[in-house]
């Protein structure tokens, strides 16, 4: 009897000395992770947040006034309205996708679903809650570095007093209040259901789903709501002026463009599977409503686009040309190095030490080696070499004129459709240069993956050369190719450096991508909403790129 | 005896077709070798060069000027840019060494609730265009310098402590600790080691390859930032090299020889770097798949 209690509280303390320890480690750990994620935190997530608030302000090196969605529409026109309401759309279709997808998961395991649902929405509302705090004690802490400005002493002291000043204001006083009541009501409901209700492990994994259901909600529905009055505004400053405004109109017509597109291409894959003439009619029709999608895109977005922001469209066209001219050449160009590589060649590192070179040196003076050897004057480098040949000498950097035009000078092709500029194509040769080096190394650590018995199993049953390549090569290393056509698509998206050094006035900004763009508004014009709004809608735009690339991927990735 | 020959034969005319092949594989890969270092080799014969030789249609220079490098050198302030760049290049990476080595410890080898979360958080910052940082971050750069006793902007700090942290080395650093035998830290715990100085004492040694790949990676990176350091710096005091160089081929216009001078100034330490690292670099981005 003494035996066994004593056992017993021997056992005790050492479950209490091993949840100690647990609680150490954990402290341990979060220690180590601090300088980190402090770091990372306030110079790269919080950067995201933040840039949407200034992007929602007119704010030239200052905060100047609430701006809604001005900016974005200075930037795109009503296609800013369309943007958000999509996103609103998209955040709800999100968290209506997990519910459903949750709840199917509870009928089958028998867990008690619904029951989360309550504590979920409360902490979910006490977060958002939190962040409106934040963002109504943000301007006030900013302030501070202002007034510091006038004051001949800054000690901390200074400091202490003017952050006191800023956080006993009673709007940010009431909100970090409220917040952290709501997130106690959450978290108390949350300890009682577990308490009461369901004490498994399955609950809390639904009580955080709810959570991210919630804040889904809450955010398209900010979203929705920040769209709904500033079209309302749109609607009633128009009216004050006496102009007419279409922005439902042309919010509804384009969806159901997009749409129309959409629904086509879906019925078209369809349509390839059956081989009767019902197919053939579906394809007909697929295709009709192919025509009359685009044709409704085409009616309804150039008149917007005219009215947006000409320097931003033509950043984006600028880095869309540069992205299409770019990717493929440098895929192909180095998928094929590095299956020669790949064969039984000596010297395999001396050439992969040299392929490399472009890429690791420093861009600005590889830039400045480009910048001079295609100079547009009659005797730099390049022109040299042609007028050798008996060519005439290009201008290179210096010439805005798309390629289209230049190849087919009597064609008269209007600009919109002239494809990248002379100088542009410079660049894109410079990216080339550049990341081949680096596909070839990525390529052949995918080559290297490959079972060489795949490939002898294939020259037996009488593949030759090109039917092992595209039967064998190109499926096993379709997750590398999807992984590299992934990061140079977004690099030429981010690309900012060499495009910096390789601009010429005399290029007239037929050179200036995206970035550029945004770098332009920021530091030359100090716009510092505006270049907030252009970098989100960028960030926006390679987002969608990258759900694209993923989508595809996913019908035509193989992995193993 | 026919059946032997024929197989010689045949053989022989495979060889010799492979032969061939081979030739043009040969061929193919010089010349692509030749493309990628063609520039280079022009840089520095054109760094050499007197002016006139530099504009006209001289391949090589006949007398190899080596002053233009003492003249890139003071003109364009380069002796302050490469120390400037050198010093922020050796802040960053002290920081990264610890503050990344840190978290990719914790990360691997430590058990704490949200852990999962916080990872998938901090590699969610590689998708951020760089753009998009720019404004907000330069906000709090310049708040920061205002509220503290020393300025960031045009400083050290607002250079380097952004980049003490990064989601790439921690992703880099955590694959390779999650390598580490687990009987090696419960040896080293009977031992009655914490895990900081299982950390320094026996993890960071069996890691120097990662390590040096850090270094190196954050190296580059530094020395070849330009949109940044353009943002934050707007005298030569704090200027790094990369900025140097850019608004030197500005200034320098039509001085082509004095521009590859320094074009050669700015390589030069990366080249030394990248042949005597040359292994690290080339596994550092095949294992790990993805930089910059």
């Amino acid at each position: 009897m003494a035996l066994s209690e004593s056992a017993i509280s021997a056992q005790r303390s050492l479950l209490r000395g091993q949840r100690i320890r647990k609680i150490r480690e954990s402290l341990t750990a979060y220690l180590f992770l601090l300088p980190a994620i402090t770091i990372i935190g306030v110079f790269g997530l919080f950067p995201l947040a933040f840039a949407f608030y200034v992007s929602l302000h007119h704010w030239r090196i200052v905060r100047g006034k609430y701006a809604g969605l001005a900016n974005y529409v200075k930037a795109i026109d009503n296609l800013a309205y369309f943007a958000f309401f999509w996103v609103t759309i998209l955040l709800i279709y999100l968290a209506v996708k997990k519910i459903i997808a949750m709840s199917k998961e509870a009928r089958e395991v028998g867990g008690k679903l619904s029951i989360w649902a309550l504590p979920g929405l409360i902490t979910a509302v006490g977060l958002a809650w939190f962040v409106k705090f934040f963002f109504t004690f943000l301007p006030g802490v900013l302030e501070i570095g202002m007034k510091l400005r006038g004051v001949a002493e800054r000690t901390p002291e200074v400091f202490r007093k003017f952050l006191k000043e800023a956080w006993l204001e009673p709007a940010v006083q009431a909100s970090f209040r409220q917040s952290l009541l709501i997130l106690a009501i959450g978290l108390i409901t949350a300890y009682l259901v577990h308490r009461f209700v369901d004490d498994t492990n399955r609950g809390i994994g639904y009580y955080s789903a709810f959570i991210s259901v919630f804040i889904l909600l809450i955010a398209g529905l900010m979203l929705g709501w920040l769209t709904w009055t500033e079209i309302q505004a749109a609607y009633a400053k128009a009216m004050e002026e006496g102009k007419e405004l279409a922005i439902w109109s042309q919010l509804v017509t384009i969806s159901a463009g997009f749409l129309l597109l959409y629904l086509s291409w879906i019925v078209w894959q369809r349509a390839q599977k059956t081989e009767s003439n019902f197919g053939f009619a579906i394809r007909f029709g697929a295709a009709a409503a192919l025509i009359l999608g685009g044709w409704i895109l085409i009616a309804e977005l150039p008149p917007i686009i005219i009215s947006g922001d000409k320097d931003w469209w033509r950043g984006l066209q600028v880095t869309a040309y540069y992205s299409f001219f770019t990717v493929p050449f440098q895929l192909g160009l180095s998928m094929f190095l590095a299956s020669l590589l790949f064969q039984n060649i000596k010297g395999k590192s001396f050439f992969r030490l040299i392929y490399f070179l472009p890429y690791i040196t420093n861009p600005v003076a590889a830039a400045g080696i480009f910048r001079v050897l295609f100079s547009g004057k009659p005797n730099s480098p390049v022109n040299n070499i042609i007028t050798a040949l008996g060519g005439q000498p290009l201008k290179w950097l210096d010439d805005p004129t798309g390629l289209f035009q230049l190849l087919f000078p009597h064609a008269n092709i209007p600009d919109w459709i002239a494809g990248p500029s002379l100088a542009l194509v410079v660049i894109i040769l410079y990216n080339i240069w550049t990341y081949v080096g680096y596909d070839t190394v990525i390529f052949l650590a995918g080559l290297g993956g490959i079972p060489k018995e795949l490939y002898e199993a294939a020259s037996i049953d009488g593949a030759d050369r090109f039917a092992q390549f595209r039967h064998i090569t190109v499926p096993l290393l379709s997750p590398t190719i999807y992984f590299l056509t992934l990061i140079a698509v977004i690099g030429t998206f981010k690309a900012f450096t060499h495009v910096w050094v390789l601009r010429s006035a005399a290029a007239l900004g037929t050179t200036d991508t995206a970035s550029v763009v945004i770098f332009l508004e920021f530091s030359r014009n100090t716009r510092y909403g505006y270049a907030s709004s252009l970098a989100i809608i960028l960030l926006g735009v390679v987002l969608i790129l990258t759900l694209i690339n993923n989508y595809v991927a996913s019908k035509k990735v193989f992995y193993g | 005896m026919a059946n032997e020959t024929m197989t010689e034969t045949l053989r022989k005319a495979k060889a010799k077709r492979f032969d061939i092949a081979h030739f043009l594989i040969y061929v193919i890969l010089i010349f692509g070798a030749i493309i990628a270092a063609v520039p280079f080799l022009w840089m520095v014969s054109a760094s050499l060069m007197t002016l006139s030789e530099a504009t006209g249609r001289a391949i090589l220079p006949k007398v190899p000027q080596w002053a233009n490098y003492i003249d890139a050198w003071k003109e364009a302030n380069f002796s302050e840019y490469f120390v400037n760049s050198v010093i922020i290049a050796a802040i960053t990476i002290a920081g990264q060494m610890v503050f990344s080595t840190l978290a990719a410890y914790a990360f691997a080898q430590m058990k704490f609730p949200g852990r999962d979360f916080l990872f998938t958080l901090i590699l969610s910052t590689l998708m951020l265009p760089e753009a998009v940082t720019w404004v907000p971050n330069f906000i709090t750069v310049t708040w920061l310098g205002r509220i503290g006793p020393i300025p960031w902007v045009n400083n050290w700090p607002a250079l380097t402590v952004p980049f003490m942290a990064s989601a790439f080395n921690i992703f880099l650093l955590r694959q390779f600790f999650m390598q580490i035998p687990r009987d090696l830290w419960d040896s080293a715990q009977i031992d009655g080691a914490g895990h900081l100085r299982y950390l320094v004492q026996i993890v960071l040694p069996i890691s120097k390859a990662a390590l040096m790949t850090v270094i190196l990676f954050t190296f580059i990176g530094s020395w070849n930032s330009l949109a940044w350091p353009m943002l934050v710096t707007n005298s030569p005091e704090w200027r790094p090299i990369s900025v140097g160089l850019s608004s030197f081929f500005d200034e320098a216009g039509a001085q082509v020889h004095l521009q590859m001078a320094g074009a050669v100034i700015t390589i030069a330490p990366i080249l030394l770097l990248y042949f005597t690292a040359q292994k690290q670099f080339t596994e550092g981005i095949a294992t790990s798949g993805l930089k910059g």
